[in-house]
């Protein structure tokens, strides 16, 4: 039972009656009715990744490589999967990767957490508000990549023109020039466009939980702090995970805003494990490496979603 | 804990008073306005950015950027080229039609499993949902390839509903997780309640979680046209005539030739596709609003 | 809510798994390169072929002019155009989704220069010497850029050189070494305050820094590829290098230019030299409604190859190859042979500015309609291609542009980044065979 359960607990006789006699029947139609439900989900999905995801599992596990004809559909047992530790890219694009996904989601949840926190109380305006703040996801990754890429060059963009008429640090800086510039002025563009998705996720968390909690809370004379550590934070643990999951898979897979913005520059310095994949596929034509490549990126979003699933649990049990 | 639940709507001012405003109150409210000022400056102003651009000619955009004013010549010659000579409306229509249509179906069958995933007893949830994410994070790169083989031998290919299969591959992990963890707040008592007055278990998700569940849904939808309507990758490797293309794919294309990048173009078409979005969120943010009240306790 | 109640995961993924590993034999298709042998449809007969190219803006415009000539001259054969991105490197991916799936179509294609040898090992598109194209019609350079094994694969369509533009009303006389340039560059910057750069150049992370380099004088050909550490490549690299930090006529800005912004800041006047492709010179001599377009430029653009003892210009330009499993073979050769014939090259040029990559089409009809053809000739005299081999895109993307990106942005120096990166290209280059 969940806090919520256990806050607004027992309602009334009719309610608990109904849990009453014939409990496995019932149980067998519940167990029915559930599987016919969720049916539509599991096929339509399945229909889709299913071709896909064996299609790269295959190819990983043979040389399925075009500028290699001679040994072309051959068997290559774990030699792909093996490449990704012998070869230098895959690793330091790893750790790239994940120091990047750490960052990024720190500060976008932060921020959507503060900026959802924000609208939940009533004020004027609020609805502009709102739209105003949710507008950066209503441009394409694409466009907006190619639009951050523009404001970060030192002639035509704003980012130095700002920093120097504010008399900020940083203001001649040629932001892609050199590596921790450049991951800054990616982490900004990322940010710029998936904040609003953080917020958009942990605000509709906020607005199931009802007002009387708050009342009640306040009755009992609990802190701002203590309301938000000992009541918030728990009735939003399941969006926060979901977003979290999310936005973390999806910082970890990024491959648009870096490829613009720096093509995997300057030298290797921001080659994610996207932009490797996109590599394997289209310039060395290796579809064995590039599946294995696929297969463990794959690998490693299920790791990390049972990490936080397992971190958070303890909030959710019975 | 009282047993009578006067559930007071979301943002409804509680009854202390405020007859006398504390000092640390008015600095958490000064603070608080300006970090939201804050926020929305930020959010907008690469957006004016797009603006101004969009409303200079090319020559002037060539000549860099020297002032954070708009242009002194203002001129809309972008949008109407957009519109006139690129024929952007097709495909402005299409992206409206293929999002309109995979929220639709998104919203229905994730709303579906989610009921089933929180609320019913089936086994191997853990499995579904995992299954759910495993869908989700398959690398977009690695399914377009195998797709478009697919498609091709199922003649979806180049076709707006093929787009819209896959772009459920989009949609529905999402969805389907956050319902399932929206859903699974609401106390059970409610459709208890329902199906003791006689309704049938879909009946009580139509008429007693939905509602409840209201602004729930309508941000797994407003998310879900997002993603359906900003999508680039899937559109540039499955549609491949004009007739067909979505308004990303347009706006990728329209403002470039081999070498050149016409961003005033481009930026005029940004914001020509950025405004049904924008109303859209205006126009749904009301109803996140509506909160737990909606035809719930009686 | 426990979502993961224990016990069950196990069984409900292990049935789902095996649902899915029911597909897993569809897995194999459409991945093989050999190609079956099918039925050619003859030239004479009705038809229908298929034409991957760009099909926006001004090319877009030229390529549906020209099919509808075809048309007209072949009324059995329809041409339906498949709409590649603008871009070509999605364009490639577009283009290779086909071959992968096996598709007869499309039955000719569009490539970039730097395309057909890899399709060619792939088995993707089609060897032409059967149809006995005449190879000496165009340029030589881009002509070896179809050849694979002894065959010809692509013919070229239109031809674009890298070369350094020069504003005539600032730089009175052309540099005729590297010295002068930046001197001349220098002095235009003292001496001028409206002035934002000496050099304008491609140093983004992307292909067009390769070029670059190639136009600056680097020796990458396929002989010169097994030892990259040589002269020419080190003197290229330190010249580029030297041009942001020590000679200080382009801006650091350049380590993310592409040609956009290299055409942005030539076209507004802003930098006495610009390294750029031709269609630069038919925007600076473009008018709207009488007036020029650009006046800073309008009628005092040159055009020469980078000053040096042995001027090089990097080739660029597209060609068109025919799909190696069309069934159209026939009538694809028709259409390839219009569009490369000499009228269709000058009505391209004219109207899309896309420089005829045969040599016959540089005549009188050309010079009258867009003079400043005749200026461009010498930049393409001294055309160089980039390596012709299957693996020179992977060499390029893993090899050449981080390592032109880090020397530029001051990672590694030029000599150290040529010799620790020599190794990995000839090991790439073995594989080729």
């Amino acid at each position: 039972m969940t806090a919520r359960d256990e806050t607004l607990a027992s309602l009334g006789p009719t309610a608990r009656a109904a849990r009453g006699p014939r409990r496995s029947g019932l149980a067998r139609q519940d167990r029915r009715l559930g599987y016919t439900l969720v049916a539509p989900v599991v096929i339509v999905l399945l229909a889709i990744t299913a071709y896909p995801l064996f299609y790269n599992l295959w190819n990983s596990f043979h040389h399925i490589n075009y500028l290699d004809i001679a040994n072309f559909g051959t068997f290559a047992g774990v030699s792909n999967y093996a490449k990704l530790f012998t070869s230098d890219q895959f690793v330091p694009a790893l750790v790239r990767t994940i120091g990047f996904t750490a960052v990024s989601v720190l500060v976008e949840t932060t921020i959507g957490l503060g900026i959802a926190l924000a609208l939940n109380r009533p004020f004027r305006g609020r609805g502009i508000v709102r739209a105003a703040v949710f507008i950066p996801w209503a441009v394409p990754t694409v466009v907006s990549a190619e639009l951050w890429k523009t404001m970060f060059d030192p002639q035509s963009g704003f980012v130095n023109y700002i920093l120097a008429h504010l008399h900020l640090p940083l203001a001649t800086t040629t932001w892609l020039d050199s590596t921790w510039t450049a991951w800054a002025a990616i982490l900004v563009a990322d940010a710029w466009r998936n904040t609003p998705f953080m917020a958009i996720v942990l605000l509709a968390g906020l607005q199931v939980i009802p007002q009387d909690i708050y009342e009640a809370a306040k009755i009992d004379g609990a802190s701002a702090w203590q309301t938000f550590r000992r009541l918030t934070l728990p009735l939003l643990m399941p969006a926060l995970m979901v977003a979290l999951i999310f936005r973390t898979l999806s910082s970890f897979l990024i491959f648009d805003v870096v490829y613009i913005m720096t093509g995997g520059g300057p030298g290797t310095s921001t080659q994610v494990l996207s932009v490797l994949n996109y590599q394997a596929f289209l310039d060395d034509l290796d579809f064995g490496y590039g599946g294995a490549i696929a297969v463990a990126l794959v690998i490693m979003a299920l790791i990390i979603a049972t990490l936080y699933v397992r971190a958070l649990r303890p909030q959710q049990e019975t | 804990m009282s047993a009578s639940v006067a559930v007071a709507r979301p943002g409804q001012v509680t009854g202390s008073g405020k007859r006398r405003i504390r000092p640390g109150r008015l600095a958490g409210r000064t603070g608080f306005f300006t970090l939201l000022a804050i926020f929305v400056v930020a959010s907008l102003f690469p957006f004016y950015w797009i603006v101004i651009t969009s409303l200079k000619t090319t020559a002037e955009y060539n000549q860099g950027t020297t002032s954070l004013l708009p242009p002194s010549h203002i001129t809309f010659s972008n949008y109407i080229d957009d519109f006139t000579q690129q024929d952007f409306i097709r495909p402005l229509l299409n992206s409206v039609g293929v999002s309109l249509a995979t929220t639709l179906l998104t919203v229905v069958v994730a709303a579906l499993a989610g009921y089933a995933l929180s609320r019913t007893s089936i086994r191997g949830k853990s499995g579904i949902l995992g299954f759910i994410l495993l869908a989700a994070f398959f690398p977009a790169l690695a399914i377009v390839g195998p797709m478009f083989i697919a498609y091709k031998h199922t003649g979806l290919l180049n076709t707006l509903p093929g787009l819209i299969i896959c772009y459920l591959i989009l949609t529905l992990p999402l969805a389907t997780w956050l319902l399932t963890n929206y859903f699974s707040q609401i106390p059970k008592e409610l459709e208890e309640a329902a199906i003791v007055d006689g309704s049938t278990r879909v009946q009580a998700l139509r008429k007693v979680i939905v509602p409840v569940a209201m602004p729930a849904i309508f941000t797994v939808a407003i998310l879900s046209f997002i993603l359906a309507w900003n999508d680039f990758t899937f559109a540039v490797s499955f549609i491949t005539t004009a007739n067909n293309y979505t308004a990303p794919l347009a706006i990728y294309n329209l403002g470039q030739s081999q070498f050149q990048v016409f961003y005033n173009l481009i930026d005029a078409a940004v914001v020509i596709i950025s405004l049904p979005i924008a109303l859209l969120v205006i126009f749904a943010q009301k109803r996140i609003i509506s909160g737990l009240t909606a035809g719930s306790f009686r | 809510m426990n979502v993961w109640p224990r016990g069950t995961k196990i069984r409900s993924v292990a049935v789902i798994a095996a649902g899915g590993l029911l597909v897993a034999g569809v897995a194999a298709c459409g991945s093989s390169p050999s190609s079956s042998a099918s039925s050619q449809v003859a030239a004479s007969a009705k038809q229908t072929i298929v034409f991957a190219s760009a099909g926006l803006g001004t090319e877009g415009t030229a390529t549906k002019a020209a099919i509808a000539s075809f048309e007209k001259l072949h009324p059995n054969i329809k041409v339906s155009l498949l709409s590649l991105s603008s871009n070509s490197t999605v364009a490639q991916e577009q283009e290779e989704h086909y071959f992968l799936a096996g598709s007869s179509t499309p039955d000719v294609l569009y490539t970039d220069v730097t395309w057909p040898s890899t399709f060619a090992r792939s088995g993707w598109i089609a060897n032409l010497n059967s149809l006995k194209p005449d190879t000496s019609a165009f340029f030589s350079g881009q002509m070896a850029t179809g050849d694979y094994s002894g065959g010809v694969y692509a013919i070229p369509w239109f031809i674009n050189a890298e070369g350094i533009y020069y504003n005539t009303s600032l730089i009175k006389t052309p540099p005729t070494t590297e010295a002068q340039l930046v001197s001349d560059a220098q002095h235009a910057l003292a001496t001028d305050k409206s002035l934002k750069e000496g050099l304008a150049f491609e140093g983004a992370e992307y292909e067009g820094a390769v070029t670059a380099w190639q136009s600056f004088g680097a020796n990458i050909s396929v002989s010169a590829l097994s030892n990259i550490n040589n002269s020419a490549n080190q003197s290229a690299l330190t010249f580029m290098y030297d041009a942001i930090h020590t000679y200080k006529i382009s801006p650091a800005a350049v380590t993310g230019w592409e040609e956009a912004n290299v055409q942005a800041a030539w076209l507004a006047g802003q930098t006495p030299f610009a390294l750029n492709w031709p269609y630069i010179f038919q925007l600076s001599e473009s008018t709207t409604n009488g007036k020029p377009t650009y006046p800073a430029v309008y009628g005092k653009t040159a055009w020469i190859p980078f000053p040096s003892s042995t001027p090089q210009t990097s080739l660029g330009g597209d060609d068109l190859a025919i799909n190696a499993k069309s069934t159209h073979k026939a009538a694809a050769w028709e259409f390839i042979q219009y569009l490369t014939s000499s009228s269709a090259q000058d009505a391209r040029a004219i109207s899309a500015g896309d420089p005829p990559s045969l040599t016959a089409a540089y005549n009188a009809t050309l010079y009258k309609a867009a003079p400043y053809y005749k200026d461009e000739t010498a930049v393409y005299k001294a055309v160089t291609s980039r390596p012709v081999t299957p693996v020179y895109p992977q060499i390029s993307s893993s090899v050449f542009q981080p390592m032109i990106s880090s020397v530029l942005s001051g990672q590694e120096t030029p000599s150290a980044a040529l010799s620790s990166n020599a190794p990995t290209v000839s090991q790439l280059l073995a594989t080729a065979k």
